[in-house]
């Protein structure tokens, strides 16, 4: 673990450097309330012991600043003073140390308190990783693990927004499997489990690395194609249509056939400048792919009406 | 205390308290009072220069400076001087400030010298 020692005399931090490192951990310098703030942009510097004066910024100063910082983990400090008093040491805690130790310096006590600062940074990486790991479950269907609808919703959002910054257009692809309702009724909902897990694992492999995948709805997947226009999406449709109906699902009673209908749309299309809207587009294009017959693309036109007129695919 | 404790303290430097701090090593202890030796030289230009021009946040700064840096290699004396130098820039009071410049360097005379017979606390 690095530790920064944010210390202009000389002496004091050749005395912490060699401490330090025999202690194990790795000792970053800094000579300066400012070279300590720099020093502190590093990720990995989560424990630092900094010098109240300083030439320039002190370390009062740093502290402040480091607790104003957004977006980085937490810094673990423990400011060093020759000040003794008791109002001292109530500024520099107040500042934002975590901790204050009077010099000359006793190494047990400040190897000790290292131990402590280490322990508080391990339990706030275990809590963030069980933060992040809470927010992934979340953000995902319980049973395909792509995307759920709320996220993908918010993904879409994202990119119509970064589309029109870039000015390249946003596709959607909104597939439904033909007749899974029998498939459940006749095989069991456990079958049907397996044969939607299959239909994600064939589109997972037909889709880009930039391209999203979610569960929209029960038997709905939603596909969300950053850069794809009218020209393609199309294509892309019907490549996702053939990779699931082509050969039919191995599941564990029997080979299912199954096959998927696809409403495709754009942002290009008029009406469509929100997610939602865009959303209800490609729905109405896929109503319309059911209504022909299923295991077909249908692509919105471009003289479709606004979300909630009757639209001409 | 025992008297050897006592003895110590009166020496220039407390060899026993700063090897303690640093784990016995004696190399490290010689490289630090040659960075100590070394900034001085500077740190006694621009104390000079700071009671000449009667700047006497630099002269507190010096002073407190040099305080921290005596304490951290236990020269206790030093430490002292140092702090009557800090005050004397706090106080904003020239002749302490001046009397004070003189007597540290006195004790970092006395602080060599006695530390040529005895480089390493060997007798202690």
């Amino acid at each position: 673990m690095k530790i920064l020692i944010a210390e202009d005399d000389q002496i004091s931090s050749r005395i912490l450097q060699k401490n330090i490192e025999n202690w194990g951990y790795k000792a970053v310098l800094a000579r300066s309330g400012q070279a300590a703030l720099e020093a502190l942009q590093d990720e990995e510097l989560r424990l630092s012991i900094l010098d109240w004066m300083m030439p320039g910024m002190d370390g009062v100063e740093v502290c402040r600043k480091i607790r104003c910082r957004k977006k980085y983990k937490y810094t673990y400090i423990i400011m060093l003073s020759a000040k003794d008093r008791k109002q001292d040491i109530i500024a520099g805690l107040s500042s934002g140390a975590d901790d204050y130790m009077t010099k000359p310096v006793n190494f047990l006590e400040l190897r000790a308190r290292l131990k402590t600062g280490k322990r508080i940074i391990d339990l706030e990486d275990k809590l963030l990783l069980i933060q992040n790991q809470l927010k992934d479950i979340a953000s995902r269907d319980s049973l395909t693990k792509i995307w759920n609808r709320s996220e993908i919703s918010k993904f879409l959002s994202e990119e119509l927004e970064r589309g029109l910054r870039e000015k390249k257009p946003t596709g959607v692809v909104l597939l439904d499997l033909d007749h899974f309702k029998k498939i459940n009724d006749f095989y069991g909902h456990a079958i049907g489990d397996q044969a939607l897990l299959q239909v994600v694992s064939r589109l997972k492999r037909k889709i880009r690395k930039s391209d999203k995948i979610g569960r929209y709805g029960g038997d709905e997947i939603i596909i969300i194609l950053p850069n794809c226009g009218l020209d393609e999406i199309k294509k892309v449709g019907e490549r996702l249509r053939l990779a699931v109906g082509k050969i039919g699902i191995k599941t564990d009673l029997d080979t299912v056939p199954v096959t998927v209908s696809a409403g495709c749309a754009t942002s290009e299309l008029p009406g469509t400048a929100s997610a939602d809207k865009l959303i209800k587009v490609a729905d109405r294009a896929l109503l319309k792919a059911k209504g022909q017959g299923r295991n077909c693309v249908v692509v919105a036109g471009p003289d479709l009406e606004p979300a909630g007129e009757q639209i001409n695919v | 205390m025992s008297d050897s404790a006592n003895l110590n303290k009166l020496r220039p430097i407390d060899f026993c308290d700063v090897l303690d701090r640093i784990g016995g090593d004696t190399a490290f202890l010689k490289e630090l009072l040659n960075i100590y030796f070394q900034e001085y030289t500077e740190k006694k230009r621009l104390l000079e220069e700071a009671i000449t021009q009667e700047d006497f946040k630099k002269v507190y700064e010096l002073g407190h400076s040099l305080k921290g840096a005596s304490a951290n290699l236990s020269l206790s004396r030093l430490q002292r001087v140092a702090f009557a130098l800090e005050t004397a820039g706090r106080e904003r009071h020239l002749q302490l400030a001046q009397e004070a410049a003189r007597s540290f360097d006195t004790e970092v005379q006395t602080l060599k010298a006695f530390l040529e017979g005895n480089p390493t606390g060997k007798f202690v």
